[in-house]
């Protein structure tokens, strides 16, 4: 219980927006973080898709280490670990509550195990790609790669902003319990507290909207200023922009070392199958 | 369709700015969402999936297609990546009904200032999404695609936890965080937030016949792109092997469930030649622009 009670008191906006700044603009010393960003997008693309190829455990176990180590060696913020084995918690529990209870037998725990495993797996390698990445590599990744240039624009744009947008929600979430009053009786199972947050939360995307738009507009237009649109189509321009992102010897050694960890992982699971 | 086109008729870089303002408030209200804790009455969560009304609003007030496209996109990209909650090829799903319901709810919405259009645009974007995705959930365990087969009445009680959930959805995200503030805050918007983007707002009095917008384009594309989110969506939780090229890619299937493999394949196929088609394009483009430069 304790335990708990520890992580919701660090459980603020202040804290979540911290580690949110800490993933979005990722420490540059980390092994990760000096690859191609090209390289980590292919890499999570294929980790995303590897655990899904199997059933052997033992193969699933390595895999899920290996993830967990690069998560660890890329400081992935404990809060989003935290979230994750929750998430990860939550989502079987309903199933296996239901097996359980109607068909009275834990077969279905058990063969819920890979698929926690798998879904862990994929989650920590996502999560030690995007904590290295900074937005900008990313967005321009992205592009070389060959995604429509809104698009990638789009995602380094929020993810610079999320920041200040968590910021400016909860100022005015301030602002709205400075001016109102909270409900004197919790009445019954907290429906008033609820109520009274609930509507907080939404009304204050109103004044949100049309900050945000006002934002928006700002950017796009200081964008477009610069010819932002005509570079996203122009190839020469392109090719200018993107010069910088090259395979380095380091990005070899990286594939070189993910080949060998997954080479000798499946050759123990085929060995050694749990 | 022609008549909204026209209506809505945006530049270049409006496009982007409802893009990127749809992408932005959205994924702020999802990360919001996934930290607000949620209460379990059981096997039964109570818990708000996302904020229906921001998107709804956008869309009724914006063009309805970017404004979906980028909540899809924020949905991906903060929830997802950011949070660490990536779902793999699972996300397509999501991704293809999120979109679909947004754009058909703001295609619903002729006048922005009448409460009934709003209030049907609401019920429906939201219907859309957690229909097609109790259908898709059902579906794998008619089919028996999760292979939970061998539990006795798991497929039974998951139909109907299926049942109640879409239920509970409806009125939780569909009522409460969708249609009453989509109801409060579209027409304290209209009129304001447009000129913050640098367009007119939209007229109101534009009479466009339902029958103008429900195309069999738009009504085919439905079909066909939510087959693909089924197909995605059993395939992902399969969990199976995606060998695609080798032989026992179909092998692994059921008699009866051959034909996810197939439909499967044909996606597959369909979308590398899409790809290939357009980077022969591209190679074109990039000749002409070199020579242009030059």
């Amino acid at each position: 219980m304790s335990v708990f009670q520890k992580f919701f008191s660090k459980l603020t906006v202040e804290n979540i927006k911290i580690e949110l700044m800490r993933t979005a603009y990722g420490n540059e010393q980390t092994p990760l973080a000096r690859l191609d960003p090209r390289m980590l997008i292919l890499w999570v693309l294929v980790y995303s898709i590897i655990p899904w190829l199997t059933h052997n455990m033992t193969i699933l176990i390595g895999l899920t280490l290996f993830t967990a180590v690069l998560a660890y060696l890329s400081r992935v913020s404990p809060l989003l670990i935290i979230l994750l084995i929750i998430g990860v918690i939550s989502q079987f529990t309903y199933l296996v509550f239901a097996a359980t209870f109607l068909g009275n037998s834990y077969a279905a725990l058990i063969a819920v195990i890979p698929v926690a495993l798998k879904v862990s797996c994929v989650s920590l390698a996502t999560m030690a790609v995007f904590t290295s990445m900074d937005p900008e590599k990313f967005s321009d990744a992205l592009l070389k790669m060959g995604v429509p240039g809104k698009f990638s624009f789009g995602v380094s744009y929020g993810y610079r902003m999320l920041p200040i947008l968590i910021e400016e929600y909860q100022s005015i979430i301030h602002s709205f319990r400075l001016r109102g009053k909270q409900p004197e009786k919790p009445g019954f199972l907290y429906v008033r507290y609820i109520y009274y947050y609930a509507k907080m939360c939404v009304v204050a995307f109103y004044p949100m909207m049309l900050n945000t738009a006002k934002r928006t507009r700002t950017t796009v237009e200081a964008l477009e200023v610069r010819g932002f649109s005509y570079t996203l189509e122009n190839n020469v321009a392109k090719d200018l922009k993107l010069g910088y992102l090259k395979m380095k010897k380091y990005d070899v050694q990286f594939l070189a070392i993910t080949l060998l960890v997954t080479a000798s992982v499946y050759t123990t699971g085929v060995l050694m199958p749990l | 369709m022609k008549s909204i086109n026209q209506e809505r008729k945006l530049t270049q870089s409006q496009k982007m700015m409802v893009f990127v303002l749809s992408m932005s408030l959205f994924g702020l209200s999802k990360m919001i969402t996934e930290i607000l804790p949620s209460n379990e009455v059981g096997p039964i969560e109570f818990s708000i999936s996302y904020f229906a009304f921001i998107p709804l609003i956008l869309a009724a007030l914006f063009h309805p297609l970017y404004v979906a496209l980028g909540a899809s996109v924020g949905n991906i990209v903060f929830a997802g990546l950011l949070m660490g909650d990536f779902g793999g090829i699972g996300e397509i799903e999501g991704f293809i009904e999120f979109t679909l319901a947004i754009y058909v709810a703001g295609l619903l919405v002729r006048n922005p200032l009448n409460k009934m259009q709003l209030a049907v645009a609401a019920l429906v974007g939201v219907g859309i999404d957690q229909l097609l995705s109790t259908i898709v959930d059902i579906g794998k365990v008619w089919f028996g695609v999760e292979g939970f087969d061998a539990v006795p009445g798991l497929p039974e009680s998951i139909v109907v936890l299926e049942g109640v959930s879409f239920l509970n959805e409806m009125i939780i995200t569909g009522v409460l965080f969708g249609l009453i503030p989509t109801l409060l805050l579209t027409p304290k918007l209209y009129g304001k937030i447009e000129p913050l983007l640098g367009m007119n707002p939209r007229k109101a009095k534009v009479q466009v016949s339902v029958g103008a917008y429900i195309t069999p384009g738009l009504i085919f594309s439905i079909v066909v792109l939510t087959f693909v989110a089924m197909i995605a969506e059993f395939i992902a939780e399969m969990d199976m092997n995606l060998a695609f090229w080798s032989g026992d890619f179909i092998a692994q299937f059921a008699d009866d469930q051959k034909w996810i493999g197939y439909s499967a394949w044909a996606i597959l196929a369909v979308g590398i030649i899409y790809v290939i088609f357009k980077f022969v394009k591209k190679n074109k483009n990039n000749k002409m622009d070199l020579d242009e430069a030059a």
